[in-house]
């Protein structure tokens, strides 16, 4: 990863770090996750698996310190989001509607093992108060923002225009 | 074929992650939020702190347009249900102005000094949400320390500081606090609660009570208890939402706590215990000052309670 795509990749985490703490943290309706979006989207550019993976964990680690939840879980979650990503992103490049769609139903993965790993570690209520909304409406924002910022992301840090253009 | 080489490293890489993150978690339990954990929290909020507070200039106007939208259609409801609560809170503060000019006078006739000590309050704005968890712009520079108290502007309870940093703190609402909280419902002394842990997520929290004498009923306050070692006395958290009555000597009720936190935007954080010192000395050995006037000289004598045994 040369200097240039690390301070691309560096500068994106901390907005979305940013964003996701102070604008969607305050709204009720509009609710993406876009830290473990980051994590996801990395995965169709060019940067290295495992780089992608230790992005994925940091971003969950700042998280994971911003907020009240148990250090590292956040970060262990997205990297597993991150892996599953770098592991099925062949199946996503078919066209815009498809990474969407990849990157929503990722999403919910990880919603969900953010419950699931929460309530082994008694941080149940880490999600809110209602989980069910939650498992739907972070997905279909994931879903909304991949749609449209996939492609221009793609093409940022991989410095190619050609990157993610469909027919 | 260039991928598929590449993603060797993957799973490598992605175990060693899987294993500190979980070592990670380990020690958070097992330090408590202290120690090395504390300072990593303090350390990261210090640097997000300023471009959280710059964002939040942009997004609050924003993040408060679209609240509003999404709450249009239960204005009106909500406008009529505050303008009966005000009517009914005006009443009220009439009623107490009337007594509060009864006990001025009465002080006066029977010349008494008041030791009441304002507590040092620290107004900060909601710059933010993490999980459960609200960001604020104020931090130990402002005074504000883990562990204090905060309430919301009416003065409801809403958490506790939990880590805090020159510029900002994160605070932890009570429906999201795993330790429970000492309230007072009348006369009886219990512990509240939080569901965020059980299967039932909300905001309403669980009251027990072991000692309970009398039923309590729906609508009944619950306030913070001079036995809390956490918050003031007398500090309105919620209220009874069933009635219920001892069985033998326990009594479990739901209370609805007055505060929800995803719709704060300012908090008041206590300096309490006013002095941490002295707290501690009056716990352990309250103090008794006598003050004996003699002619023109006054004297005051301050001495300690003989030890038992």
């Amino acid at each position: 990863m040369r200097g240039r795509t690390a301070l691309i990749i560096g500068l994106t985490v901390l907005v979305a770090v940013v964003i996701q703490t102070t604008l969607f943290g305050r709204l009720r309706i509009v609710t993406p996750d876009v830290v473990m979006l980051i994590g996801i989207l990395l995965a169709l550019t060019k940067v290295r698996p495992e780089l992608v993976l230790g992005v994925a964990f940091i971003s969950g680690l700042v998280m994971d310190l911003l907020g009240a939840s148990l250090i590292g879980m956040r970060a262990v979650v997205y990297t597993t989001v991150a892996y599953i990503a770098v592991r099925t992103k062949e199946r996503a490049e078919l066209g815009r509607v498809t990474v969407a769609v990849w990157a929503g139903v990722l999403t919910l993965v990880g919603i969900a093992m953010l419950l699931l790993v929460g309530t082994l570690f008694g941080q149940a209520g880490l999600v809110g108060d209602d989980a069910a909304s939650v498992m739907i409406l972070v997905p279909l924002g994931n879903l909304a923002v991949a749609a449209l910022l996939a492609p221009p992301f793609v093409r940022l840090v991989d410095r190619d225009r050609t990157a993610l253009r469909y027919p | 074929m260039l991928t598929s080489k590449r993603s060797d490293r993957a799973l490598p890489t992605f175990i060693s992650l899987l294993v500190v993150g979980v070592l990670l978690m380990t020690f958070d339990v097992r330090l408590e939020g202290g120690g090395v954990v504390g300072v990593l929290r303090s350390g990261t909020q210090a640097i997000a702190a300023p471009l959280q507070r710059l964002a939040s200039f942009v997004v609050t106007p924003v993040a408060n347009a679209l609240d509003s939208l999404s709450n249009v259609a239960s204005l009106r409801e909500q406008n009529a249900e505050l303008s009966a609560q005000l009517a009914e809170s005006v009443a009220q503060l009439v009623a107490v102005q009337d007594q509060l000019a009864k006990l001025d006078l009465l002080e006066q006739i029977y010349d008494l000094e008041t030791d009441e000590e304002a507590l040092g309050r620290t107004i900060a704005n909601v710059i933010g949400a993490v999980d459960a968890a609200l960001i604020i712009d104020k931090g130990t520079r402002d005074g504000v320390l883990a562990g204090q108290p905060v309430i919301d502007t009416n003065g409801y309870v809403v958490g506790t500081v939990k880590s805090a940093s020159s510029g900002s703190a994160s605070i932890l609402p009570i429906v999201a606090s795993r330790s429970g909280l000492t309230v007072l419902i009348g006369s009886q002394t219990g512990t509240l609660v939080s569901r965020a842990f059980s299967s039932d997520l909300g905001l309403e929290m669980d009251f027990d009570a072991f000692d309970a004498r009398e039923p309590v009923l729906a609508g009944d306050r619950v306030l913070t208890s001079a036995a809390s070692t956490d918050y003031p006395a007398g500090l309105p958290v919620g209220e009874v939402l069933a009635d219920a009555s001892p069985e033998s000597t326990s009594l479990t009720t739901t209370v609805r706590p007055f505060v929800d936190p995803e719709a704060l935007r300012f908090v008041v954080v206590l300096a309490w215990p006013p002095d941490p010192i002295t707290a501690a000395t009056d716990d352990t050995l309250p103090e008794t000052t006598t003050t004996t006037v003699d002619g023109d000289e006054t004297s005051t004598t301050t001495t300690l309670p003989e030890e038992d045994g």
